[in-house]
């Protein structure tokens, strides 16, 4: 055994040291060595592991882990300036691990202060007993932001205020924990803890496997057994009602609804009709029971809270007032989170429970009372001073938050009178040291600050704390660097007993097997899929018609020829300037596409997104660098391929189900436009010289051509090839065709036998097409059927997009 | 003083809305001692596909109501009659403004009526520093809050030039005092953040206002508008006193309340939320008649 660990530390370039010369940090806890630096004994079946494995092993393990995120497409959002930007998720992957006989401690803790929130809340909602018999200042909740006027005397209809809460704790010097911020809101973190727990147990996989750690899945399925019940009518929907892709956590919103089997919806999704919360689908309205919210409350409606609020559904108020919808956590929750809370929860504890906090906040003081803002100034340099309505805790408020003891140069009269002029507005907080925990850096162990988000959930048993979390950890030894936004990341939190754990999973066992078909698609989410159809096919045909003219640009130089004058022509009319080699309009259609993909990301693979972020960047950079004739014919081409890339994926991967249908639908209407506006204007009788062969390049049907008529081209064969045959993948015919199978498949295409509006004008405008010759067409059928195709869409639109 | 009230909002939309859902606080309310509410109707056409009655936090009844067809024009009547008692302007009791905070930390209340709702910042209305000094200026040791009032609502009068086409509904009163222009909601929102930056508690009034016609004139008719005045908080023994920059007079038995609330926010008169892509034109016709 010492052999071996010697070889291992040999390797690791390390002297013979158990813990590879790892040292807490003096006055600071650490996770993985006491108070004596003994190795704590949850920890060494990991310190052995690493004690096998040589750096390269080590670097492959993590290369897996981080691997196994890309491939989801985890990811988080990082605000700086103006723009935000998509980072991979930061995992930090030596995992924290706690004795699960010390985590129960922590567990009872926080289920009393749980118990303690809800009732705190209630009151506050309520009959406001704790402002009345002096235990909360006025001030706190009528200047608070958090303070929801409109829900004041609304009771929730499950009589629950909180439902799905978190705790950001924290190990102090002595050792024990303490509670740092209390979120209330809508606590984020919970689908990242799964996935940090996925990719930790791809890099130890044979350590998890012999450990035996508390699995995560029991608490969920506990959670979303509870929400089940908590609907008041069988056929209601539960959903995750999340902010839109613009937020920082929407990868999480998403994972979590498809995790727990919820819809993922977004405030523009829902209406209010009759008091009653209900989803737009391509189905019609459905009524929804529950909605896990990860929208910040005052712009859950514009109506009745915030009125500039663009992502909330307005009348919701109304429907809680009914008493018809479940909302997790109850609107105006958050007021319990913010900071200046924490200083009278000690008092209002003993006084609600009848007993002490069994895990204490840290101090806090709310400088809008003379003896408490007496007592901050006299304590500065021990003090953080930061604002009394902030929600998040003080190490990551975006600097909001000075350090008492950085204001040391200034004179105790000027601390005091800005304490008294701010007063209610400041809160000092007892300036925390946060126990260290082991992480990888730069090929060793090395200790960084850590703090724990932990979740709790109201089940039918009460809350139950889950075993494990979101544990943060500092880029340096600065608190302050814990922060995700600040370049902090991410670990798993293992809680270990000595004894095998239960293996619960939520993935259903075989013999219970059923194949669920997916629920009704949101209007919106069929909106997105049908532009992103349109728009990807717009893309493709701009692409061809510019590919075919810069190759016949490239063989004369001539702008001015017959032909080319006349393709300029009819791009300009569809804003396409053919004196940029890739024109800007040809950049915001894939970006629009882009734009419309985003905003249903969750409903196709990470690889095709990276493919069309990828065609998007390509365009970006041929945009600067392409110059017209063969260099952009080149261009086009790669562009085409990648397109191609794209629409393969999807054609490839994706499910066929109704969000499929609105997607072809899409390209079929948009390919149908392309080909009959550019038949229109290229196949007349007074058609310049090389048009037929033009068309027949930019349809793709050259080949097809020469083998089917055995002839030159003609406008009869040409306009048969590309109008009017079936089996053409480019036709007008084959698109219409294929419009009319999809639409029979679409949800009320016939109601009590009566064909939908937009079911008989797909079968009335295929039949029309199907039926004509090749003599027969002309600029006037033509413009008639782009104008028919038009209308088919916007019958579409008010049929399923609504 | 009995008075017969109507007012009638018309709404034209340049592109039919599909629908839209508005919140309607456009009754005169009944209040114990100031005013009382002997009968009112709301209609609206188009006739609304829902129709619900609620009380806001500041106890001011509101109608919500629902549109799910497209229309191109939306009109909102209302017709009341309302008692109006007379305020006998009292004593001053209010408390010196040094006296304040402690007046405030013994109010351990968050009823609606209670101070703490009214002294920071509200969703429309942010601290303006000019406005502060603006304010500060005339305050001298020793007066009352009412005496502090009625100061700045004078010099509001004094210094701002009543103008309906210089600000709009959107206005902010940091605009509004850039300016010194404005409608009765600017003058309003000035005089609420200038009490505000001095600690006294201030809130929004909406009502209506009898205008007595110019001598030897017909009264007009329609020529009265939704008018909008402050109300102060004095302390616990004084209470809550209205006064009306944009006239400089104590609100009398000529104001008739609709709702209170920390600003315009609270208590505008039709909130809504559509889906249109045009714009949108309002007219606001407002009788307010005596009967003998």
């Amino acid at each position: 055994m010492a052999k071996k660990q010697t070889a291992a530390a040999d390797r690791l370039g390390i002297d013979d040291d158990p813990v590879f010369g790892y040292r807490a940090l003096p006055g600071i806890a650490d996770e993985m060595l006491d108070a004596q630096g003994n190795v704590r004994p949850v920890w060494q079946r990991l310190l052995s592991t690493l004690g096998r494995l040589d750096e390269t092993e080590l670097a492959n393990r993590f290369a897996r882990a981080d691997r196994y995120l890309r491939d989801a497409g985890v990811f988080y959002r990082v605000y700086g300036g103006k723009d935000s930007s998509e980072r991979s998720w930061p995992l930090s992957h030596i995992p924290v691990l706690i004795d699960e006989n010390e985590w129960a401690t922590v567990s009872q803790g926080l289920i009393q202060r749980a118990e303690l929130l809800e009732k705190v809340v209630a009151d506050i909602y309520g009959e406001n007993r704790l402002v009345r018999e002096g235990l909360l200042p006025p001030a706190l909740v009528a200047s608070n932001p958090e303070f929801l006027r409109p829900l004041v005397g609304v009771k929730p209809a499950d009589g629950h205020f909180l439902q799905f809460i978190s705790f950001e704790i924290g190990r102090g010097p002595d050792g024990n924990w303490w509670v740092l911020s209390d979120r209330t809101e809508a606590p984020s973190g919970a689908g990242f803890a799964l996935e940090n727990r996925v990719a930790t147990t791809r890099a130890f996989s044979n350590l998890y496997a012999e450990t035996h750690v508390h699995r995560l899945a029991g608490f969920f399925g506990a959670f979303r057994d509870t929400l089940q019940a908590r609907k008041l009518h069988p056929d209601d929907r539960i959903a995750v009602l999340s902010p839109g892709i613009a937020n920082e956590t929407y990868f999480e919103h998403a994972y979590i609804a498809r995790y727990l089997g919820f819809m993922l919806l977004e405030g523009e999704d829902l209406t209010v009709v009759g008091g009653r919360v209900m989803v737009r689908t391509v189905a019609g309205l459905k009524p929804v029971g529950v909605l896990w919210r990860r929208l910040d409350a005052a712009f859950a409606d514009p109506l009745e809270l915030n009125q500039s609020s663009h992502i909330g559904t307005p009348g919701i108020v109304e429907a809680l007032r009914a008493g018809s919808v479940a909302i997790v956590n109850a609107l105006g929750s958050g007021i319990v989170e913010t900071r200046a809370f924490l200083a009278f929860m000690p008092a209002i504890c003993r006084h609600l429970l009848g007993e002490d906090q069994k895990l204490p906040s840290i101090a806090t003081w709310w400088c809008g009372q003379t003896s408490e803002r007496a007592q901050v100034a006299a304590n500065i340099d021990r003090m953080v001073i930061g604002p009394a309505y902030a929600t998040r805790p003080l190490f990551d408020d975006n600097g909001q938050s000075v350090l008492g003891a950085s204001l040391a140069e200034k004179d105790a009269a000027s601390i005091a009178h800005w304490l008294d002029a701010e007063g209610g507005k400041l809160v000092g907080q007892e300036a925390v040291t946060l126990s260290t925990t082991p992480a990888w850096v730069r090929g060793r162990l090395t200790p960084r600050p850590m703090s724990l988000r932990v979740f709790a959930a109201r089940t039918r048993d009460g809350w139950q704390i889950m075993p494990g979390g979101f544990a943060r950890i500092g880029s340096g030894d600065d608190v302050a660097a814990i922060a995700m936004q600040a370049g902090g990341t991410a670990a798993d939190v293992w809680i270990v007993s000595d004894r095998p754990v239960e293996r619960t999973t939520l993935l259903p066992a075989e013999e219970s097997f059923t194949r669920n078909m997916p629920g009704s698609l949101p209007s919106r989410a069929a909106d997105n899929l049908f532009w992103l159809g349109r728009y990807i096919e717009r893309a493709e045909g701009a692409l061809r018609i510019l590919r075919a003219w810069h190759g016949r640009f490239a063989e004369t130089a001539d702008p001015s020829l017959p032909l080319l004058q006349d393709v300029t022509d009819y791009l300009a009319a569809l804003d396409i300037d053919t004196r940029q080699a890739v024109p800007d309009s040809l950049l915001a259609n894939i970006s629009s596409a882009l734009f419309s993909a985003g905003n249903i990301r969750d409903r196709f693979s990470p690889d095709g997104w990276l493919a069309l972020n990828d065609l998007s960047q390509t365009a970006r950079k041929f945009h600067a660098t392409v110059q017209s004739g063969d260099d952009a014919t080149r261009a086009m081409t790669v562009l085409l391929r990648k397109l191609a890339g794209f629409a393969g994926l999807v054609h490839e991967n994706m499910y066929r189900f109704t969000g499929w249908r609105f997607l072809s639908i899409g390209r079929y209407i948009e390919r149908g436009l392309h080909m009959t506006r550019l038949l229109g204007h290229m196949s007349g009788p007074n058609a310049p010289d090389g048009a037929y062969d033009m068309l027949l390049e930019i349809g793709d049907s050259v080949m097809t051509h020469r083998r089917r008529y055995n002839v030159n081209t003609a406008a009869l064969t040409v306009t048969d090839l590309l109008a009017l045959d079936p089996l053409n993948p480019r036709s007008v015919l084959y698109q219409l065709n294929e419009i009319k199978t999809e639409v029979e498949l679409l949800p009320n295409a016939c109601v009590n036998g009566q064909m939908s509006p937009f079911y008989r004008e797909a079968m009335r405008l295929h039949s029309g097409l199907a039926v004509m010759t090749p003599e027969a067409m002309n600029l006037g059928v033509y413009n008639r059927l782009e104008r028919d195709l038009e209308e088919l869409s916007n019958i579409l639109a008010n049929t399923y997009l609504g | 003083m009995l008075y017969d009230i109507s007012l009638k909002i018309t709404y034209g939309y340049e592109v039919p809305v599909s629908g839209g859902r508005h919140l309607v606080r456009v009754l005169p309310a009944t209040l114990p001692g100031r005013q009382r509410l002997v009968v009112g109707s709301l209609s609206c056409h188009p006739v609304p596909a829902e129709r619900s009655e609620s009380v806001d936090f500041f106890a001011n009844p509101f109608t919500a109501i629902l549109f799910r067809s497209a229309h191109d024009d939306l009109v909102i009547r209302m017709q009341a009659r309302v008692h109006v008692e007379p305020l006998p302007l009292t004593a001053d009791f209010s408390a010196d403004l040094s006296r304040l905070p402690m007046e405030l930390a013994a109010c351990w209340s968050v009823d609606p009526e209670a101070p703490h709702h009214f002294v920071g910042p509200s969703p429309l209305l942010a601290d303006v520093p000019e406005i502060e000094a603006y304010a500060r200026a005339v305050v001298t040791p020793g007066m009352t809050i009412r005496q502090i009032a009625t100061a700045i609502c004078a010099r509001i009068h004094r210094d701002f030039v009543y103008d309906a086409e210089a600000t709009t509904v959107n206005t902010t009163a940091a605009e509004a005092f850039e300016l010194k222009r404005g409608v009765c909601q600017d003058f309003t929102h000035v005089m609420i953040v200038a009490l505000r930056s001095l600690g006294i508690p201030a809130g929004y009034v909406s009502g209506f206002l009898r205008t007595i016609p110019p001598e030897g004139k017909e009264r007009l008719e329609g020529a009265d508008a939704m008018h909008a005045w402050v109300r102060i908080w004095c302390g616990t023994t004084a209470g809550w006193l209205e006064l009306d920059p944009t006239n400089n007079i104590p609100a009398g038995t000529d104001h008739i309340v609709v709702g209170h609330g920390r600003d315009y926010g609270d208590v505008a008169p039709v909130i809504g939320v559509l889906k249109s892509y045009g714009g949108q034109k309002t007219e606001q016709a407002v009788d307010v008649i005596p009967v003998n």
